[in-house]
């Protein structure tokens, strides 16, 4: 069923034309390095502040909660373009190893910032007048970073990978061929009949 | 004798080097980004973007070592390349400005602890010169020299 979604979306008029365009998918692109650019930074120096690596001299709610509303704009923008790229070549993705990889620990990002929510981020006063930096809060910022360099290295592992769709056609048997000879026109791989 | 890059002898090289690239240029141009959203009166307000600066200057240059080094490194691979993809071009002439202007204007603009009247302009000319150069980087891919782009 993921699959068929997957096929459907990326040949929806709107991404078969941002699949095709030469400047419109670069300029995504682009922008989500943009958005990782502002948006991976500030998560850096937030949990190399959490660690008490960075800009020490700052309190932790300073950073903590000044930094909360651009990271959220920095990650809103980075998504959105993952998702017009995701989008484009979403069957692709379906079987890139890489692109699931991404997948799971966004899935365990989401899980880290729930299990420390109210301990850490929600309350970043509360760090800061503790004698030092309370270890969970340590530990937070630690998985923080690994899971958010790992993602980062996730999407850029994901262009390396090319599942050989036409082998895995070729073995399904059944696909939407009506789509395929739509989108791929007159390109389509050799030893196809419908 | 020729000798060969060990670079291209290995395929995981060039990926991983990446890697160190992009968490480059995250530490690099994020905090760059941290300074100049202050000078706009975005993000960190509680402190001038002078403090910030003295706060993240060291990671900023250690992002920038490690962005360029790990880019030396790509470009190694593969230097005819490289030389001949007018996206990297693009891209070499935003990074040289990106960087001269960080250490020149930039830094003046945010050395005092009453930023200029002309803060806002230096943050938005710092943050077009860096989106420059990430333009550039991402294109270099899409470009392939000696042949019609697409």
């Amino acid at each position: 069923m993921l699959l068929s979604f997957a096929q459907w979306i990326q040949f929806t008029a709107f991404f078969t034309a941002l699949r095709g365009s030469a400047n419109i998918y670069p300029i995504v692109m682009s922008l989500h390095m943009v958005g990782i650019a502002l948006f991976g930074g500030m998560i850096l120096m937030t949990d190399l502040r959490l660690l008490g690596w960075a800009m020490r001299k700052r309190s932790i709610a300073d950073v903590v909660e000044q930094l909360r509303v651009p990271k959220r704009w920095g990650l809103l923008l980075t998504v959105t373009c993952g998702i017009l790229m995701a989008g484009s070549k979403a069957e692709e993705y379906y079987y890139n190893a890489f692109f699931r990889t991404k997948l799971i620990l966004f899935a365990l990002v989401i899980i880290q910032e729930l299990v420390f929510y109210r301990s850490v981020y929600a309350n970043p006063a509360a760090l800061d007048s503790s004698p030092g930096i309370p270890a969970n809060a340590k530990l937070a910022a630690a998985l923080s970073l690994l899971l958010w360099t790992s993602i980062a290295c996730c999407g850029r592992g994901i262009g390396y990978i090319e599942p050989p769709l036409d082998k895995i056609h070729a073995q399904l048997r059944f696909v939407n061929t009506a789509a395929l000879v739509d989108a791929r026109g007159p390109s389509l791989p050799k030893g196809w009949d419908y | 004798m020729l000798i060969t890059n060990p670079l291209n002898s290995s395929a995981l090289a060039f990926p991983i080097l990446e890697c160190f690239h992009i968490v480059g240029f995250a530490l690099s141009i994020g905090t760059i980004a941290v300074v100049d959203f202050s000078l706009l009166g975005i993000g960190m307000r509680r402190e001038s973007p002078a403090q910030l600066a003295k706060d993240t200057w060291l990671w900023t240059l250690g992002g920038l070592v490690l962005m360029l080094f790990s880019g030396l490194l790509l470009f190694s691979s593969d230097p005819d390349m490289y030389y001949l993809n007018w996206a990297f071009l693009i891209k070499m002439v935003f990074f040289v400005s990106a960087v001269v202007f960080h250490y020149t204007v930039h830094r003046r603009a945010v050395s005092s602890d009453i930023p200029p009247g002309n803060g806002k302009i230096v943050a938005c000319v710092s943050l077009l010169l860096w989106c420059g150069v990430i333009f550039g980087g991402i294109f270099i891919g899409f470009i392939y020299p000696g042949l019609s782009i697409g």
